[in-house]
């Protein structure tokens, strides 16, 4: 019944001694506490962060090797923290050092993990990550954490961040560049930081060091819907052009033309047997009456029936898969999907061309040669002298139309030895429009009657794949408690829709509404709470650092009809609400026509982004909208 | 026969042995499995389900004990062929990952080899079959293994097995985990089998339940008579899919089968199992009778215990019934032989210190609830105080009667005092007098013990039940709108008694919540005070203030956080303070305070006027739609309880109520029911509400009268008052 709890006394003394010198010193509380005052929101700040990079020939390879050493100090300025410390890496790069210090540089022994990196979009990657668990017993304490990361080749060292996961008060980056390597350091989002740039010659070692220092750097914004760290944080595009090795000049990514070589190198080493796609390319073709027609079905084809499943294991990452090999496999990544568009399209007779894009959430375009630009594969279509894009990713995307995060991106087209730069084409919201009717009148204390709801671009795009990819025997429900937006006030019925799985044409849905509880009468008057769905009404942007996209530009138009019932008038018709800027607009109107209130509603996010230099404005109108939801329509009897 | 011959000869032996098995290759678990006659000609759904998104044409669960040469070896294997009638189902079954797999360790002195073999097949519409190589295409990492599984489309038939096989050095006597599991799946399923295939040394407990049908006993020849091989199962067909319902025991409703299997290799070893065992390998043992309780516990509850800390805790005290005693030993046990080391397993958690040197060199420290009862029995012998121990099963496992696995059962001691008393194992929040509600009404057995020492009897026993209006929550609203009508500040004071109080005390109460009162209950030391060195002492107070204030933050956060969810607004400028912990006496409520401010859509301009949604005061009530309306199944509840609101609004100046006759509501039958009032008295609204749960189970037949009450509630919930301008 009793037992003995360990005494591990001897366990006991040696973490009594590595602690010993470790507790912070009262300076050090003391800065914590003023930290904390000045950065309440903090739980770490890095006091200092160095980080050197260095550049090395490969001995048995013909490739630069980096060097990338990080060391920084950090120090709890809150009662306590535990945090993980990590950094990741992948088949092209390892981690040589990974390792923490107390603040009298003893050495602190963490349990060290080293473990494959989850991610729910890609099935498989290389990616792996060091972590460690560490703990900040008190207020002041410190530990210096130093990393050393080693890239194999100088190809996949793409950038350079300043930012950190925490606020950083001083920063210093130092690049050693041999006189061997060309290189080039683009300063990104540098605008508004104040980041002081040095560069000294070192005549002995043949060297160049190029210094940024900067203070005051605000750590990583944990922010949802915010643009690609490409775009917010300050960072170095690191454009490696060219090294010489025994005496011969040897090209990495001088221009344009280096980084298309190289892909077309990957391009041109597949083992394509389009022949084993014919077959599937008649079937869906021969009965086509037009060309469109042929090719829609290839495109539809293609979405409705690979299946995203991604490899970006090495050279997987950049290299698509065969066609012959998707469409056995039935799956593939965007790569494998292009390539299998552009396969089918070309036995169908027609133009098709695998292009590289980065999509909206990479800021940079060709101009800049590396692997950082571009993130995504699509197929053009060259017809009757126009390029039209096809994305086997995107499903249930109407022919001729693009998603919102390839919109006005430049692409990459291949073409022979050479390529060809192209834009996606910008749509505008009405596109994407939406649109909601609802022809109410009061009985029983409910708003009673029939509505109209349409969709096209991406809003059915949307639509349709959520409810084409809903459990058969749930979509009844489903479809039910989307229009009902799981509340039992409002109550669903006789729903008519169009054609659920056409991708192309107007989408429609028509339904019976019986609004619950949104009508309130005391003595002679009605109060009424219009409007279920209030949208936008708490859409208020507070402490937040970037801007916020939307999915895809939107476009919603609503129009609520109220009858008003015999021997009632409107008491007072609400304020209107109107704002039309360059990202959006928003209309919001009354008019009493007879016995009806017509409440038209429109919003418009025309590029799908409301930017932080709109908070301000954007958040006036918001709460000026959420005044209006907020009030009651009243109906007063009259005599 | 010298040295060189022996091994010339072995190797003879040898390569004749290895010749023999390259001839009759052994088949591999792909070709066992796939080459079992089974049902693969149905390829066809029936009409009823023709809309479901994935249909199983059939599934079999194997579960096999067998015992190859000295050791003892278990398989389960799960045999599944689904038809995918959409794009859902096919892209649920496009990807497989399961743990990384095969694994080699001991136990205690036998060595144990686990391994899984994970097969997938495609039948095409055409017929044509494709194989899977799930050993090529797999991926593996340190964490699990995945697999894409290719040329998967609509319309397609896959079938897939996971074979897991555990083989382990012989022990003389092994338990293998207790098996509890219902038939119904998320997809329909045309032919299921369960099937359990065993060998001499093998003992089964299994119980088919809710319509599963009784097992059948097959034959199986082998070489050895003595081995005694057979194949126990049963089949189903035509099985409806499951989908998560409210207030659901699946075990009392859907068909389902328990078992447990036990080896053990001589008649010596059977009477050593501790779990209950059938007397002969070749039966089935179906149920746990009275006498089978009886014999198995009749030994394992003697009183044993070192009564020291207890008798210096009584010493000089004086009690005026044996109630008030026992009542106080056990909150002092739970003390000193629980709370009192809960500083230090948080402290050891957070790294501060190595704290177990602190606290002697013998703790006392229940590992299970026997070793309590066995303590507390020590305890009641040594007073001399009758007691009984009592052998129960939680409702959801369903009656006594039908009680098939050791680890369904819960213990609890009744002190024959006048009134008896009721004492459970404890944790920090435990009581006196409080029977787990999941044992409450349940048929029981009492081992009736004589002499305080010795079980010589058992009886059946009905276990006692609370009132609803023991397990209540009442909570009190003091609600003060700022002037231009922006704001409303909350005072609110919530009590929770009964069962209702568990749940709270368990979520919100943080160890300093607790310990620190019960140290200065008892005149105990914390932690900080045993330290003796000043550098350790000093390095503790810090880490473990800073560790407390941490703690605080969080504890604030997660508060704020449970009463947004109790409401459908936001709430802002949210403080707590917990007033009493409720944790000496079943009795005494758990109680806290929360002050918060609501400025979004509580109110509602509406003209001169303000429209107030008055009855969302009272917090999320349950929403039943349309389709829930209609139940097939009885209801399963927690246990019966009530809860209580009482709103006051101090009316504006300048300004009257309308509405109020729609806060008044009553609504109440045989299953519960819901009442609310309304009163102005001065200046002050006052709202009252009264829903109540009258008992913890109804028939599916009276679901209509829940659904009255229920939908009564969530109505008031949308009801609103009118502050109009005088």
């Amino acid at each position: 019944m009793t037992r003995y709890i360990l005494l591990l006394t001897l366990f006991t003394y040696f973490f009594t001694v590595g602690q010993k010198h470790s507790d912070p010193t009262p300076e050090h509380i003391q800065q914590a506490k003023k930290l904390k005052s000045e950065y309440p929101d903090e739980n770490i700040i890095i006091l200092n962060n160095k980080e050197y990079v260095s550049f090395d020939k490969a001995k048995k390879s013909n490739k630069v090797i980096v060097t990338h050493k990080n060391y920084e100090e950090l120090m709890n300025v809150n009662h306590r923290s535990d945090i993980q410390k990590y950094l990741y890496y992948d088949g092209e790069s390892y981690i040589n050092t990974f390792k923490f210090k107390y603040r009298n540089k003893k050495d602190a022994y963490f349990d060290i993990r080293d473990e494959a990196v989850s991610d729910d979009e890609m099935f498989h990657h290389d990616a792996r990550v060091k972590y460690a668990n560490v703990d900040f017993p008190v207020q002041g304490y410190k530990y210096y954490f130093e990393s050393v990361k080693t890239t194999t080749d100088i190809k996949y060292f793409t950038s350079l961040y300043f930012t950190n996961k925490y606020h950083t008060l001083k920063k210093q980056i130092k690049i050693v560049v041999p006189k061997w390597l060309e290189i080039d350091f683009k300063e990104m989002n540098f605008d508004g930081y104040d980041i002081v740039k040095k560069e000294s010659f070192d005549e002995k070692q043949n060297t160049k060091t190029i210094t940024y220092t900067v203070n005051n750097l605000t750590g990583e914004f944990d922010e949802k819907r915010a643009p690609g760290p490409s775009y917010v944080y300050p960072h170095l595009l690191v454009l490696a052009k060219s090294f010489e090795k025994d005496g011969e000049k040897q090209l990495l990514f001088n221009q344009t033309k280096d980084l298309y070589t190289w892909y077309k190198t990957l391009i041109n080493s597949m083992d394509e047997k389009p022949e084993e796609l014919q077959e599937k390319v008649t079937e869906l073709t021969e009965n086509a009456t037009s060309e469109e027609e042929k090719i829609k079905n290839i495109y539809y084809w293609v979405q409705d029936n690979i299946r995203y499943i991604a490899f970006e294991d090495g050279i997987a990452g950049f290299k698509p898969d065969e066609s012959q090999n998707v469409f056995k496999k039935r799956y593939g990544d965007c790569k494998g999907m292009a390539n299998l568009t552009k396969q089918m399209l070309k036995l169908a007779g027609f133009d098709a061309r695998l292009t590289w894009i980065g999509t909206k959430r990479i800021a940079y375009d060709y101009s800049t040669p590396s692997l950082s630009v571009d993130n995504h594969m699509i197929c053009t279509l060259f017809k009757d002298g126009k390029k039209i894009f096809l994305d086997g990713t995107e499903k249930f995307n109407s022919f001729g139309e693009y998603a919102e995060r390839i919109q006005g991106k430049q692409v990459l087209i291949e073409n022979g030895d050479n390529y060809i730069l192209a834009k996606v084409p910008v749509n505008a919201a009405l596109k994407n429009k939406e649109t909601y009717n609802f022809n109410a009148k009061i009985i029983d204390d409910a708003l009673v009657g029939t509505v109209s709801k349409t969709y096209t671009g991406e809003s059915r795009a949307s639509f349709l794949y959520h409810f084409n990819t809903t459990k058969k025997d749930k979509r009844e429900i489903a479809l039910n408690n989307y229009l009902n937006n799981d509340d039992k006030n409002l109550s669903v019925s006789n729903i008519v829709t169009s054609n659920i799985e056409n991708r192309d044409k107007l989408l429609s849905i028509d339904y019976n509404l019986a609004q619950k509880n949104a009508v309130s009468s005391f003595d002679d008057e009605i109060y009424i709470d219009l409007d279920y769905h209030k949208e936008f009404g708490k859409f208020e942007f507070k402490n937040r650092n970037t801007d916020y996209l939307f999915s895809h530009k939107k476009h919603l138009s609503s129009t609520i009809t109220l009858e008003i019932p015999d021997g009632y008038k409107i008491y007072e018709t609400p304020k209107e609400v109107h704002a039309d800027t360059e990202n959006y607009t928003i209309d919001v109107n009354f008019k009493q026509t007879g016995n009806k209130l017509t409440y038209t509603k429109k919003f418009i996010l025309k590029n799908a982004v409301i930017k932080t230099t709109d908070f301000n404005a954007w958040n006036d109108i918001i709460e000026k909208l959420h005044s209006v939801y907020q009030e009651q329509l009243i109906l007063t009897k009259h005599n | 026969m010298n040295y060189t011959q022996k091994l010339t000869l072995l190797v003879i032996v040898l390569f004749s042995t290895f010749a023999f098995a390259q001839r009759k290759k052994e088949p591999t678990i792909q070709e066992k499995i796939w080459g079992k006659e089974v049902l693969t000609e149905i390829t066809n759904i029936p009409e009823q389900w023709k809309n479901e998104s994935a249909v199983y044409l059939f599934r079999t669960i194997d579960y096999i004990y067998d015992r190859p040469h000295n050791s003892i070896e278990y398989t389960k294997i799960s045999h599944s062929r689904i038809k995918l009638q959409d794009q859902a189902a096919v892209t649920e079954f496009s990807t497989f990952k399961y743990p990384v797999n095969n694994s080699y360790y001991s136990y205690g002195m036998s060595k144990v080899t686990n391994k899984l073999t994970v097969g997938v097949k495609i039948i095409k519409p055409d017929g044509t079959e494709v194989v899977i190589d799930t050993e090529k295409e797999v991926i593996e990492n340190e964490k699990e293994k995945k697999l894409a599984i290719p040329n998967l489309e609509k319309g397609d038939i896959i079938d897939y097995f996971f074979y897991e096989n555990s083989i382990m050095g012989e022990n003389d006597l092994y338990h293998y985990s207790p098996v509890e599991n219902y038939v119904n799946t998320v997809y329909p399923i045309m032919n299921y089998k369960f099937a359990l295939t065993t060998e001499k040394d093998f003992f089964i407990n299994y119980s088919s339940l809710n319509g599963a049908p009784e097992l059948t006993r097959k034959d199986i020849a082998t070489k050895n008579k003595k081995d005694n091989r057979r194949e126990y199962f049963f089949e189903l067909t035509n099985v409806a899919k499951n989908n998560s319902k409210r207030w659901f025991y699946p075990y009392l409703e859907l068909p389902a089968y328990k078992f447990q299997v036990n080896f053990a290799r001589t008649g010596k070893y059977e009477k050593k199992a501790y779990t209950f065992i059938s007397e002969d390998a070749n039966k089935i043992k179906s149920t746990i009778k009275k006498e089978d309780i009886f014999n198995f516990y009749e030994d394992k509850f003697r009183p044993y215990g070192k009564l020291g800390d207890v008798q210096r805790f009584l010493k000089d005290k004086k009690f005026s019934s044996n109630e008030e005693k026992i009542k106080a030993v056990y909150y002092y046990i739970r003390h000193k032989y629980f709370t009192n080391y809960i500083e230090a397993l948080i402290v050891d958690d957070a790294d501060i210190i190595y704290p177990y040197e602190y606290y002697g060199k013998n703790p006392i420290f229940f590992n299970e609830e026997k070793d309590f009862i066995r303590f507390f029995a020590a305890f009641l012998k040594e007073e001399k105080i009758d007691y009984e121990i009592l052998v129960g099963t939680k409702r959801y496992n369903g009656d006594i009667d039908n009680l098939l696995l050791e680890s369904n059962v819960n213990f609890l001691m009744k002190v024959n005092t006048t009134p008896a008393l009721y004492i459970e194992s404890f944790n920090h929040i435990s009581n006196v007098n409080r029977i787990n509600h999941l044992l409450e009404d349940t048929n029981a057995y009492a081992l009736k013990v004589t002499d305080r020492k010795y079980i010589e009897d058992i009886e059946t026993i009905t276990f006692p039940k609370s009132t609803y209006q023991q397990n209540n929550n009442t909570e009190k609203l003091v609600v003060t709108i700022s002037d231009d009508f922006s704001v409303a500040t909350v005072n609110k004071t919530a009590t929770y008694n009964g069962h209702n109080k568990l749940d709270e005390q368990k979520d919100r109460l943080k160890f300093y919540d607790y310990v620190y009162e019960d140290y200065k209950k008892y005149g105990t030391k914390p932690l900080y005070e045993k330290i003796k060195n000043k550098k350790t002492k000093a390095k503790y107070k810090k880490e473990f203030e800073a560790l407390i204030a941490k703690m605080k933050e969080k504890q604030k956060e997660k508060f704020k956080s449970h009463s947004n969810n109790e409401y459908s607004f936001e709430i802002d400028n949210y403080d707590f303070s917990i007033i009493q912990t409720g944790r000496y006496s079943a009795t005494e409520p758990f109680e806290i305070n929360e002050q918060f401010e609501i400025t979004d859509d509580l109110i509602k301009r509406a003209g001169k006027n303000y429209v107030i949604e008055a009855g969302k005061l009272i917090g999320n009530q349950v929403e039943i739609d349309e389709k829930e309306k209609i139940r097939d199944h009885h209801i399963y509840m927690g246990y019966p309880r009530s809860f209580n609101n009482e709103i006051s609004i101090t009316i504006p100046e300048g300004y009257t109520v309308a509405g109020l006759e729609k806060l008044n509501t009553t609504v109440t039958n045989s299953t519960g029911g819901f009442e609310s009032s309304a009163t102005v008295n001065n200046n002050t609204l006052t709202i009252t509400t009264h829903k109540f749960y009258a008992n913890n189970f109804e028939k599916k037949e009276n679901w209509n009268k829940m659904i009255d009450f229920l939908e009564a509630a969530y109505q008031f919930t949308q009801e609103k008052i009118l502050f109009k301008k005088q």
